[in-house]
């Protein structure tokens, strides 16, 4: 009798096991990306769909959609039609201006996930994440004053917001502390994160001003091309925009987003994230957590074009000494990749471009501090919109 | 060369090599709109054969086999307007729009697996004589000097030879044009196809030129800008090379002060500028009775009026 009960109680438990499994296998969530470019722009919506792909082949549970080309204003529409029509469960949302939108969206279904990028409103049921490229720039940087020869470095940017601000400061960070008086001539576009037209004229009108390496945030390998029809070095940025120009593209900015999206999905998966304690529920990822990579392609953190001239030009670093700018790079991005964080570039002293001192001596800038900068540092010469006083 | 000299050669160099497409579209939208057909699909058009001529030199490795086949391809999609507007008689804002949408679409779509491609072989630039003495005019993308030469022909075709008449008589009555033998189909369909082609080489020059490489939207618009520069030019190819160089020469001054002015204001300009000299132009267009052409979006039907 005892025997039977517990074989009865075996095959139970069996059954259950197997219905509670077969449970799970059946658990699928959907998730749907609005991208603010069309995914072929080369630049941040392509990375982003690259991502998307990576993560729907991989969990076998996540089945993914997505919207591209969707105008910021637009933004509510798509996600009730992702929610209402294509039934997701999250919605991932990338672009700054997508913020507002988002989060009333996510007031109105708040047992539907939200993830937005780049932004800074939460909500029970929004979280936010970014890959920041500050450090990346940086290193683009001090690569950028060891090869200009007119001490002149040329910023393409698509809107004066405070990410771009922080990239760029970095970037003249970078540049001065090889080369203390190289600048960085800025222009903006203002008209949208995907304008080849205007970043081409943008481009030639900082070589016109006498630049001879350039960088640039639109979502493009225009600068790119532009600098190599001039025969000079440029930085990519989003993604591996080597092939574009081989001979000319230096380094560059990389990213991963799946590095993020894998972690969310799983942990959403795993009933860590639910509709209810998103609200700090912040990824500010960078160099350390595998999200952004230094590379003019993937695996290439410089161009073995420029490999000589940037071991042949010494510098006398304030922290390593006598050194060249090739191992100068590579040890300070260890320093960053360094579980620790062991450097900043935004590491006191600097002083903003009118003299005020921004970040103390030994004072490292916080996330915060980073995510809504204005001030421009020391060598930025162009027009600032919003510069505080 | 001096300061002033390099300046000078800069912004004119700029100027000639952006406007190109606003200037080709241009003189499409002209001869197409003088004949009596409103065409608002040139955006699409531009799109169409941007995509086409790199996708042709993707394969074939030819740039120029590119640019054939851009013209031929936008000039016969061109055709489906003049077949909705001519034959049909639709509405012709609508079947434009609608040829727009579809050039959009269609490029969008097929053009999806050649986004982030790279060309082995672009458009080469060239050295004329005599004109590369210039400042500005140093070496050019062959477009820059076709699109300059053919707007001063295509205003010696307009307005002094027997074509030029025909097509502008058409544009104004053309009852009186088929009661003189005309035949009014033929020249609105051949203006209509010629200003498709000439879209479709602007598209082609943006992305085997200006900035080789092909992706959705890269046309920006400026098929829209070609509509208003028409409008701007008074349906004549001199001034609508005037509007070309004078929005590209604002467009690259809106980058080359920015460090001086606010960039808002330097970027209103292009467009505003042209506005401003509209409206100052419009008054004496006014007085001296230069105008739309009469029969611009009217559909002619034998008979009925």
């Amino acid at each position: 009798m005892k025997r039977f009960t517990v074989g009865v109680l075996l095959v139970f438990l069996l059954c259950f096991g197997f219905v509670a499994l077969g449970n799970a296998q059946e658990t699928k969530i959907k998730a749907g990306f609005i991208y603010v470019g069309p995914i072929g722009d080369f630049g941040w919506s392509y990375a982003h769909d690259q991502a998307r792909r990576i993560v729907d082949d991989t969990y076998p549970w996540l089945e993914t959609v997505y919207v591209e080309a969707v105008p910021e204003g637009e933004v509510e529409g798509v996600i009730d039609r992702l929610i209402n029509q294509e039934g997701v469960d999250i919605v991932v949302t990338t672009s700054f201006g997508f913020m507002d939108g988002t989060l009333s969206a996510a007031q109105r279904y708040p047992d539907k996930i939200f993830f937005h990028c780049s932004g800074f409103k939460r909500a029970p049921n929004m979280a936010t994440y970014m890959a920041d490229f500050h450090q990346v720039y940086y290193l683009n940087g001090v690569i950028a004053g060891a090869l200009t020869k007119t001490g002149k470095l040329g910023y393409v940017g698509a809107f004066p917001i405070p990410e771009l601000k922080r990239h760029i400061n970095a970037f003249a960070l970078g540049a001065r502390r090889v080369n203390p008086n190289a600048q960085v001539l800025v222009r903006w576009l203002q008209t949208s994160w995907y304008d080849p037209a205007g970043a081409k004229e943008a481009a030639e009108s900082l070589i016109a001003e006498g630049v001879d390496v350039l960088a640039f945030t639109e979502d493009s390998p225009t600068v790119v091309q532009v600098a190599a029809e001039h025969g000079l070095p440029s930085f990519g940025h989003y993604s591996p925009m080597y092939k574009f120009a081989p001979n000319f593209v230096a380094s560059g900015q990389l990213v991963h987003w799946e590095a993020i999206y894998f972690d969310f999905f799983a942990k959403v998966y795993a009933g860590l994230y639910t509709p209810k304690n998103l609200e700090n529920v912040d990824y500010w990822w960078l160099l350390r957590e595998g999200a952004v990579e230094l590379g003019a392609d993937f695996g290439m953190p410089i161009n073995p074009v420029f490999e000589d001239q940037l071991k042949s030009t010494m510098v006398n670093d304030p922290i390593y000494g006598e050194i060249s700018v090739y191992d100068l790079v590579f040890a300070l991005l260890k320093a960053m990749a360094d579980p620790e964080y062991a450097f900043s570039p935004f590491t006191g002293p600097i002083r903003d471009r009118k003299g005020n001192l921004r970040v103390p001596e030994g004072v490292r800038l916080t996330m915060d501090e980073l995510i809504t900068m204005e001030w421009a540092a020391e060598g930025v010469v162009g027009a600032w919109p919003g510069e505080p006083e | 060369m001096s300061t002033i000299g390099f300046w000078i050669s800069g912004v004119v160099g700029r100027t000639l090599a952006y406007s190109v497409p606003l200037l080709l579209s241009t003189l499409g939208e002209i001869y197409a709109e003088r004949s009596g057909i409103l065409n608002l699909g040139v955006e699409g058009l531009m799109s169409l054969g941007a995509f086409s001529a790199f996708a042709t030199a993707f394969f074939s490795g030819n740039p120029w086999l590119g640019v054939v086949v851009s013209g031929v391809v936008a000039g016969c999609a061109s055709l489906v307007h003049a077949f909705c507007s001519v034959t049909l008689r639709t509405n012709q804002v609508v079947s434009g729009l609608a040829l727009g949408m579809l050039g959009m679409g269609i490029s969008g779509v097929l053009g999806r697996d050649f986004e982030g491609k790279v060309l082995a072989t672009t458009l080469p630039v060239f050295r004329l004589p005599f004109l590369s003495a210039l400042p500005g005019f140093e070496k050019h993308n062959v477009f820059v000097y076709v699109s300059l030469g053919l707007a001063v022909i295509l205003w010696f075709v307009l307005f002094h030879t027997r074509w030029g008449i025909v097509i502008r008589s058409v544009g104004e009555n053309p009852a009186a044009c088929d009661a003189m033998g005309i035949n009014v189909t033929l020249v609105r369909y051949s203006c209509v196809f010629f200003g498709g082609v000439l879209a479709g080489l602007s598209g082609a020059y943006l992305s085997l030129g200006y900035r080789p490489s092909w992706s959705y939207g890269m046309t920006a618009g400026m098929g829209w800008l070609a509509i208003a520069l028409t409008i701007f030019a008074f349906w004549n190819p001199l001034w609508g090379m005037v509007g070309a160089y004078l929005f590209g020469v604002l467009y690259h001054f809106s980058f080359r002060f920015q460090a001086r002015v606010s960039p808002e204001l330097l970027n209103t300009l292009p467009y505003l500028f042209p506005l401003v000299a509209l409206s100052f132009v419009s008054r004496l267009a006014a007085r001296r009775r230069v105008g739309p052409p009469a029969s611009l979006g009217v559909p002619y039907q034998r008979g009925s009026s």
